[in-house]
């Protein structure tokens, strides 16, 4: 979909004996939270319109709003709303970033299998992994797990630029700061596999990433019941840390791109994100 | 007929002693690289078959094969090589055959040694810079084969000039006192006597763009493309990326399939290593001198 001066165009596709033919090329890339759901869109989308070709990378949310910043792509995957500062320096740039809500993730919180803690609160959390918070030892939650001698918790996080990351933040911690000393993986399954091997620790992702040999506390609600993540309970706004996945195109999707979306958004495109552990944008019956 | 003295006995001791000591850090430097292929082979052996090689991969990579990555490795190369060959041992002539011992020179010698020392992050940040958004080339095979060639140009520089340098004096000297220009002489005695050293270095960045992954990220390569790339303006997948992205960041990924892809990587390496020197061996034997 990128436009190229002609003349540079000519002299490259006889470098590529023969090019692209009329084959549109639709650049996807960001989130690495949605890389995955992004993946079974494009590979499904193959049959649908065999001329248009979705090419999809990760890096984060940010990789993908800088790009679509600096006008390289035609779609940013996003876990997190782009900033007004982002939005106005896309503007500035030439691109109009339309926003479009794809599906919704609940971030699950993970623990070893071994661990005995079946609930946790939204205050625990924060005392967990905000900057001000006070919980270290497992003990200071109120259980010993068996293998974890040093009964440390050790907090498993997500690198700066990832959505998944800055919305853990926004949802739990507030206005305040992640505390010092937590790991922080490059991915959403990095998390996952740290966490299944190390009795110590605890971590969140989206719950797409959930394997079986991983626990999840349900997660009580300030003074409420506690809260199990399901899509069911991010559907009906129940789970306390669920959030909006979005796509930003360059513009209002036209041509190749609006096609693609219209078809994300449809009940097909909505059912392969359902049937990876997300919640549907729109109501669908997948059967 | 000599009594050995305890002076003698001590330096034999000594000699001993040192022999073993550099002998188990030689052991020690190849260790890891056997190890790691054991574990490949090991590991990853199974998964590998002409399957594997040739069906593309689907289901993010869980099944299936890994032939688009694999194109898309040989196309990043081939195009990195076409930019940086005719540029690097045109340079590397230059430098040996015509640049005269100066301040600018040596200047640009150190230039290069220091284009060699750039991490190749700080060369993929430069590439989005300039042939990615400048340029306008797109998230593209042309944007990711010039970054890489740009990387590896000092390379091909540094080891073909070396190759050229080891042709004698003399062959030159014998050669413009019979009349011949200084093309003539490059291109009928220099270069043929030098081809060897200069495949070598070929050979070298070949395999080294092969294997990197930070320089093509951000300009070319992407996570997934379900078709082949049709042209050097379109993504493609690459095999380096794909064994990062089948790493860390697929849920219930099979660990046969990211050992078979690390395998068939490692292997296209040192393949393309061990032909080089093969070559060198060959081309070595044939010359007279």
């Amino acid at each position: 979909m990128k436009r190229r001066t002609p003349l540079m165009s000519v002299i490259l596709l006889t470098l590529a004996c023969g090019g692209a033919g009329d084959r549109t090329v639709i650049q996807n890339r960001g989130s690495d939270t949605l890389v995955n759901v992004a993946q079974a869109w494009a590979e499904r989308y193959r049959e649908i319109a065999p001329n248009v070709a979705v090419a999809v990378s990760g890096g984060g949310s940010g990789t993908g709003i800088s790009s679509m910043i600096n006008g390289t792509i035609d779609i940013a995957n996003s876990s997190r709303a782009m900033r007004e500062s982002e939005i106005a320096s896309a503007r500035e740039g030439g691109t109009d970033p339309i926003e479009h809500i794809v599906g919704y993730d609940a971030l699950a919180i993970f623990l070893h299998p071994d661990n005995p803690l079946t609930e946790i609160t939204l205050g625990q959390l924060r005392g967990i992994f905000g900057e001000d918070g006070t919980l270290e030892s497992w003990s200071d939650v109120g259980v010993s797990v068996p293998g974890c001698q040093s009964d440390e918790i050790i907090r498993v996080s997500r690198q700066n630029n990832s959505g998944t990351y800055a919305y853990f933040r926004e949802a739990v911690l507030g206005e305040s700061e992640f505390k010092l000393g937590s790991r922080d993986m490059n991915g959403s399954s990095e998390v996952v596999e740290l966490v299944e091997q190390t009795p110590c620790a605890i971590g969140y992702s989206g719950l797409a990433y959930a394997t079986e040999h991983i626990a999840m506390p349900c997660v009580v609600v300030d003074g409420g019941a506690c809260v199990t993540a399901t899509v069911q309970t991010a559907v009906d706004g129940s789970y306390p840390i669920a959030r909006p996945l979005f796509m930003y195109t360059a513009g209002t999707p036209e041509g190749a791109v609006g096609a693609y979306m219209d078809w994300i958004l449809g009940p097909e495109g909505q059912c392969i994100i359902s049937d990876m552990g997300y919640a549907p944008a729109v109501e669908v019956d997948c059967g | 007929m000599f009594q050995a003295t305890a002076l003698n006995e001590r330096n034999r001791r000594v000699e001993f002693l040192f022999r073993v000591l550099f002998g188990l850090m030689t052991v020690l430097l190849v260790a890891p690289v056997l190890i790691i292929l054991a574990l490949l082979i090991r590991e990853g052996g199974p998964a590998v078959s002409f399957d594997f090689l040739f069906t593309p991969p689907s289901d993010q990579g869980r099944q299936g094969g890994i032939l688009f990555p694999l194109v898309g490795t040989i196309w990043l190369v081939v195009v990195a090589l076409l930019a940086s060959v005719p540029i690097g041992v045109a340079a590397a002539i230059y430098l040996s055959e015509y640049a005269p011992d100066n301040l600018l020179t040596r200047l640009i010698n150190l230039a290069i040694i220091n284009l060699a020392g750039v991490p190749s992050i700080v060369h993929a940040l430069f590439g989005v810079g300039a042939f990615v958004v400048f340029f306008r080339f797109g998230i593209s095979i042309l944007a990711a084969s010039l970054t890489l060639a740009i990387m590896t140009l000092p390379v091909v520089i540094v080891s073909t000039r070396e190759a050229l340098q080891a042709v004698p004096m003399a062959f030159r000297e014998a050669c413009w006192n019979m009349g011949a220009t200084r093309w003539e002489t490059i291109r009928r005695v220099v270069l043929p006597n030098a081809i060897s050293g200069i495949l070598t270095g070929v050979i070298l960045e070949v395999s080294r763009s092969a294997g990197e992954t930070a320089p093509i990220m951000f300009t070319g390569a992407v996570t997934f493309l379900p078709f082949l790339p049709a042209g050097v303006l379109e993504p493609t997948m690459a095999m380096s990326l794909h064994l990062f992205t089948i790493s860390n960041s697929v849920p219930n990924m099979p660990d046969e399939i990211k050992f078979g892809t690390a395998l068939v990587l490692i292997s296209m390496v040192l393949l393309m290593n061990a032909a080089s020197i093969a070559f060198r061996m060959y081309l070595r034997g044939k010359k007279k001198w």
